[in-house]
């Protein structure tokens, strides 16, 4: 006569079981989206790399004297070698200069731990130097006045916070940082309308601000498919889609075209 | 055989006398029940009746002396010389007006015969044009249609005309001829109406001026004015005589619905204007009735009120109180009984009917029992214990803006806690567009953070505006280790009024060893220091003389008894020798607003030297330098006493403070006090001044943030007789026994009338034959120091402060500039302007009535101020009364009337204050707000001349009198110097004061009838300089636009140029 009691027990225990898979079920949906899966470590070993050059086709705007009347400080340093606006630099040869080239998609989910050296961002002779600036997020940026007047930064992000912070001649070096990617953020002195300046966050180590030779090379890529973006200030971005097998190295190429007004 | 009981009573006894007697019962209960109805229950009746004897009488023997006076106006010359002429143009107009009245009736004959004719054709036409116009145009019925009319046009029609020898003739017209002539006609008939009012003007005109002539010098009423108003006595409609306020409107008071309804004019006859106009005034004398208590026939005695206070609008027991609708006995219509809320005010108190609606009010116009009661209320400070809405209540708003700024700085706090926070999560968040809004929502909040050291900032500077403002009654006992003689504090305890008979300070009802306590206490809180700087002796001599020159006495007296002299605003100064300390009153004569330490309302302590020194700062604090060291908040900075600094030099203040000193009796010794001292004192002492309120009206240390002891009194006129606590008076009162035992003059006291008169004669009376073991348990209430007639203001004041019966519109709270002149008033009496100034018309300053201002000195006395806001600019006013040295280094001095010896103070005046005081001013004198000072005409090269010359000539030797700033000169100057002018003074104001000073300032040292009126502009009236001879323009107009244009430079040149035609001249 044990039957009712077992069926009982085994009522029970189906039950029990029913309602604890029930709760592990709604734990694990509820936790899905807060943990991100530990990334694997970028192994050195197999890693590959993106090279290549930035051109503009067609021809350049020709570059306009800044008048910096405004600022005797400033004119005084130009008086010799007159101060050019830096919105389109090319090189020889149809090079581009200033073009932030790094991966769009594809670095995944990976945390890269932000380097500790800061990235510089130097004021003198009322120009910033350089006038585009890439870093990491949370890397930090030195801004530096190196002239003898009172300058002003103030860039205006989209996704980070803006600040506008006062720099007298001589005063320490002012620290910031940016939490988040952006590309890019414009940066103005409202004190010397002229000055303009870029800053490029990533939040990856992939990224290269070209020079007047317009070459640029993104190290230490894992092997995988990788969108790769071209920035410039004046003609957008343009991209490309490049898959590496390990150890792999490809070139790319990227071509702006000058707007026909210019 | 009929059956006969002899038992049955119905048979055997007869029932005449009962019946009989019961019939009698019930005639004498009707004939009762109608006299009732007609006489018992209708008083009213009666005094009509009586009213319509006395008064016919009255008129009766009126009429005649009326038509005497009328009869000798009519006979003087003057009247019949204005009649003549009124009948001279009557006659002139005469033959013109007939000519019209000729023509206009031939005119009105011709019109007549024509009209009908004229309206048939006009009338045909018409109905033809129509029926054309509903033809399109262009269409061949609407052409033969048109045929149709321009026959009709042409129709002849015949007219019998009258011709202007009265013949007929008839004339033939077509339809447009018709036309013509009737407008014709109507055209010449306007011409000649107007022309006849053009006839009859000058007779008209002339009319008006004789009937003006006759009114102006006719004193009361025409007889046969009064000849009307003795029929309507003599046909006096014996019937109630009600005012209905607002019937339609229920909510008009608590008597009930249907609006107010007043019976009272039914035997207040004397009331109603239709049978009394206001021009006109009755007393009982008048009716011969002077003697009678019973003759409620004379008109209000008050008809400017009236004038203000319509009937229509305002009934009567608003006012008055009472019970307006009941007329069957005297004392249910005076609402004296006890089922009625509102009885009628007795006449010692009837101002108290203001209060109501005047609530706003520190000064209402023809309510001085009123006034003086809400001045008392402050000044002796029942305002300490007893909040009153509308009243001084800084200390609670400083305690209201302390908590809020707390409260925002918590917020503040954790606003800038939160923006990290949402930094972090901004970086972390997993898409941009989240991002974008954390960041905003940080943003956000720095714009939040802002804001709130906005409104701290805003309330930091309320609160500095309001430690400026908060006055307390009596002096702050912080300082009494520096100020007073030790063993003098519990003496005076103990004999409060007998050492100061008019002392503000109430006598408090204590034992001994309270005393003994409390003197402990306020001794030991005291604050230690640091040390007053040593004060060498001054000149007792010089020191008298300034305390009467400078204007001390406007508000303090010195003197006793019967020799009293000075203002009673601040304390008499005679036995200060006897209690105070010499250095300490050197400085308080120097400036009273200075303190020993500041007050720090957040740590709740007075600040001392060493918390200056923490952060590095110099012991500096005053109201440039009010704000914490520790924490920043505003301190209070100044003695909370309406005295002001009068910028004495430090000489000065030591001759005055050591003139004081001798001020005592010689005889006074006070007990040594070593009990002071006795730590075990303090805390009982403390407890003591707590359960008292002391710091109601002193400022003590650690009880700077006491309540108000006692209860609210803004409403306490409506306060139910049941609440008001009589104790064990209770049937005294009812019975009319006073709680002296003697019979009361007017009867049971037990109302809120007698309940306020005796608490306020002797606080005390009622705890009589109460058991209180514990004195503690007793009442609190101090005896104010106050005579029958204070009792009697205060008791007004009071009673009319009841709940509002009326609607809100009834309220006197103006929109207008007269809110300005109402909000003034409150900062006007606070200081005790009128101590110096006539401020209204009519009003007497203390200085003017003291000797030293009589005769020939009242040029000494400052100026009076009611027509000050048209007299000066507003923002030069504002300046002034910030800084009335108007300089920011040369302090001892007066800065418009330098000549003074009588000194305007320094205030220190809140912003507020210094607004609300402009405003005054400038409402007062009916000055637009705010003030763009006029552009004058820039003067000529010519006219400079002329001016000058003016300015200098021997008959107007204006820079005698008015300073120059040359103080050899100035000495003896009696008027302000002319470079002030521009900024000071409005021109418009200026003219009207050269031309005739008197007439603004009676008495004033500046003389009229410099200028006289030559066709439609002024000439200066003595012999014209020269230059000026061929100058055509008003002089008086040229003189004010050169007093504007004054520069230093110019007034330099023509001291210089006096001396010189001076010279030349003789």
């Amino acid at each position: 006569m044990r039957s009712p009691y077992s069926l009982y027990l085994v009522m029970a225990a189906a039950l029990a079981f029913s309602l604890l898979s029930c709760g592990k079920k709604e734990e694990t949906t509820e936790k899905a989206p807060a943990v991100t899966p530990a990334a694997a470590p970028v192994d050195l070993a197999t890693v590959g790399s993106v090279s290549g050059t930035v051109k503009l086709d067609g021809p350049a705007p020709k570059p306009k004297k800044i008048n910096m009347a405004a600022e005797p400080s400033c004119a005084a340093i130009h008086a010799s070698s007159p101060a050019f606006d830096e919105e389109v630099v090319e090189g020889e040869g149809g090079t581009l200069a200033n073009v932030v080239v790094y991966v769009k998609e594809g670095a995944g989910n990976r945390a890269f731990e932000p380097p500790k050296t800061p990235v510089t961002l130097d004021q003198k002779g009322c120009t910033y130097i350089p006038h585009v600036v890439a870093l990491q997020a949370s890397q930090p940026l030195d801004v530096i006045n190196s002239d003898k007047t009172t300058h002003n930064i103030h860039p205006v992000p989209k996704n980070n916070r803006e600040w506008n912070k006062s720099q007298p001649p001589g005063a320490p070096n002012i620290e910031e940082v940016f939490g988040r990617e952006e590309v890019a953020i414009p940066v103005k002195c409202n004190v010397h309308p002229w000055m303009k300046s870029y800053i490029a966050v990533f939040k990856h180590p992939y990224f290269q601000v070209t020079k007047t030779n317009g070459s640029f090379e993104l190290k230490n890529l894992p092997a995988g498919t990788y969108t790769i973006e071209a920035w410039h200030e004046k003609y957008g971005t343009t991209s490309q889609t490049v898959t590496l097998a390990a150890k792999e190295s490809k070139t790319v190429s990227f071509v702006f075209k000058a707007a026909s007004g210019d | 055989m009929p059956e006969t009981h002899s038992d049955d009573p119905i048979q055997s006894r007869s029932f005449t006398v009962p019946l009989l007697v019961s019939v009698f019962l019930l005639l004498l209960t009707v004939a009762w029940s109608l006299y009732d109805e007609f006489y018992g229950l209708r008083p009213w009746r009666s005094y009509q009746h009586e009213f319509a004897k006395v008064y016919a009488q009255y008129l009766n023997n009126q009429i005649p002396r009326q038509q005497n006076r009328e009869k000798l106006i009519r006979e003087s010359a003057e009247y019949k010389k204005l009649d003549e002429q009124v009948r001279a143009a009557e006659e002139a107009a005469r033959p013109r007006l007939r000519e019209i009245g000729k023509e206009s009736d031939y005119i009105d004959r011709r019109l007549a015969a024509l009209t009908d004719r004229f309206q048939e054709a006009r009338g045909k036409v018409t109905a033809l044009v129509y029926t054309m116009e509903l033809y399109p145009v262009g269409t061949n019925s609407r052409k033969s249609k048109f045929a149709e009319v321009e026959q009709a046009k042409k129709e002849i029609y015949a007219v019998e005309l009258p011709t202007p020898d009265g013949r007929v003739e008839t004339k033939k017209f077509v339809y447009d001829q018709l036309e013509a002539e009737f407008n014709n006609l109507k055209a010449r008939k306007a011409q000649l109406v107007a022309e006849q009012g053009e006839v009859l003007r000058p007779p008209k005109e002339l009319r008006e001026q004789r009937d003006n002539y006759f009114k102006e010098k006719m004193e009361g009423l025409t007889a046969d004015q009064l000849k009307g108003l003795l029929n309507a006595a003599e046909h006096l409609d014996i019937s109630i005589r009600q005012i209905n306020v607002n019937p339609t409107d229920p909510g008009i008071n608590n008597f009930g619905s249907g609006g107010l309804v007043d019976r009272c004019q039914s035997c207040h006859l004397g009331t109603d204007p239709k049978l009394v106009p206001l021009a006109m005034t009755l007393i009982k004398a008048d009716l011969g009735l002077a003697k009678s208590k019973d003759a409620p026939f004379a008109s209000h005695p008050e008809t400017e009120l009236l004038k203000i206070h319509t009937t229509e609008k305002f009934g009567c027991s608003p006012c008055h109180g009472g019970n307006g609708r009941a007329l069957d006995s005297v004392r249910r219509a005076h609402g004296r009984y006890e089922h009625w809320l509102w009885p009628l005010y007795y006449a010692e108190n009837y101002q108290a009917g203001c209060q109501q609606c005047h609530a706003a009010d520190m000064l209402t116009e023809h309510a001085p029992v009123l006034n003086r009661g809400k001045d008392l209320y402050r000044s002796r400070g029942c305002i300490g214990c007893h909040k009153f809405e509308g009243f001084d209540d800084q200390s609670e708003q400083i305690l209201a803006s302390r908590q809020a700024i707390r409260q925002l700085e918590q917020e503040k706090k954790d606003d800038e806690l939160e923006i990290p926070r949402l930094n972090k999560a901004a970086d972390a968040a997993p898409d941009n567009e989240t991002a974008r809004k954390l960041n905003a929502r940080a943003t956000n909040l720095t714009v939040t953070i802002s804001n709130i050291d906005a409104r701290i900032e805003q309330l930091e500077q309320k609160t500095r505006s309001l430690f400026r403002e908060e006055k307390k009654v009596g002096p702050s006992l912080k300082e009494v280790r520096m100020k007073l003689l030790k063993e003098w504090i519990p003496y005076w305890l103990g004999h409060t009024h007998e050492f100061r008979p008019a002392t503000k300070m109430p006598q408090f009802r204590l034992e001994q060893d309270q005393i003994q306590a409390i003197a402990a206490f306020i001794w030991q809180s005291g604050v230690p220091g640091p040390a007053l700087a040593k004060q060498p002796p001054g000149d007792a001599g010089r020191g008298k003389q300034l305390f009467e020159a400078r204007g001390c006495m406007a508000c303090h007296a010195v003197g006793e008894g019967s020799n009293v002299i000075g203002g009673d605003f601040a304390a008499n100064l005679s036995h200060v020798g006897e209690k105070a300390g010499y250095d300490y009153l050197v400085r308080w004569v120097h400036n009273p607003r200075e303190r020993t330490r500041p007050f720090c309302p957040f740590e709740k302590r007075d600040l001392g030297p060493e918390d200056y020194a923490k952060h590095g700062l110099a012991y500096v604090f005053d109201l440039e330098h009010s704000r914490c060291p520790n924490d920043g908040h505003e301190l209070q900075v100044q003695q909370p006493t309406v005295m002001p600094s009068l910028r004495l030099t430090w000489e000065e203040a030591r001759d005055i403070a050591s003139y004081l000193i001798t001020l005592k009796r010689k005889d006074a010794s006070y007990e040594l006090a070593p009990d002071l001292d006795d730590p075990r004192l303090k805390e009982r002492g403390r407890a003591l001044v707590k359960n008292y309120g002391c710091a109601g009206c002193h400022e003590i240390s650690g009880l700077e943030d006491e309540p108000r002891l006692g209860t609210e009194l803004t409403t306490e006129g409506s306060k139910p007789i049941e609440r008001l606590d009589f104790a064990r008076l209770t049937e005294d009162a009812k019975r009319g026994v006073l709680p002296d035992g003697k019979e009361s003059p007017r009867g049971p006291w037990y109302d809120q009338k007698g309940f306020f008169e005796q608490k306020l004669a002797s606080p005390a009376v009622y705890d009589k034959d109460k058991y209180k073991p514990d004195p503690l348990d007793r009442l609190k209430m101090p005896k104010p120091n106050v005579t029958a007639d204070d009792i009697n203001a205060l008791t007004t004041f009071l009673l009319g402060s009841v709940d509002p019966q009326l609607p809100q519109d009834y309220m006197y709270k103006p929109g207008d500039a007269r809110h300005d002149v109402q909000a003034g008033w409150w900062i006007v009496t606070k200081y005790n302007c009128m101590g110096c100034h006539q401020v209204h018309i009519g009003q007497q300053s203390v200085l003017q009535n003291l000797p030293q201002y009589q005769g020939d000195n009242k040029i000494k006395l400052p100026p009076p101020l009611i027509p000050e806001g048209a007299r000066v600019d507003p923002n030069w006013l504002a300046h002034f009364l910030d800084n009335p040295a108007m300089s920011k280094t040369d302090l001892n001095r007066n800065g418009v009337r330098s000549y003074l010896e009588v000194r305007m103070p320094t205030f220190s005046f809140s912003d507020d204050e210094i607004q609300k005081l402009v405003r005054f001013f400038a409402a007062a004198s009916s000055q637009a707000q705010p003030y763009l000072p006029p552009k004058l005409e820039p003067l000529t090269d010519t006219e400079r001349t002329v001016a000058r010359q003016l300015f200098t000539s021997p008959a107007a030797p204006c820079l005698k009198c008015h300073a120059t700033g040359d103080p050899a000169h100035d000495k003896d100057a009696t008027a302000p110097n002319f470079l002030l002018a521009r900024e000071r003074l409005k021109p418009a104001w200026t003219l009207r004061w050269i031309l005739d000073p008197a007439r603004i300032v009676p008495g004033t040292a500046m003389p009229s009838g410099l200028f006289r009126k030559e066709g439609d502009h002024w000439i200066f009236s003595g012999p014209l300089p020269p230059s000026v001879q061929g100058y055509a323009k008003d002089h008086a107009d040229l003189l004010v636009r050169y007093m504007f244009q004054l520069t230093p430079e110019e007034q330099l040149m023509l001291t210089g140029r006096t001396a010189a035609t001076a010279g030349s001249g003789e």
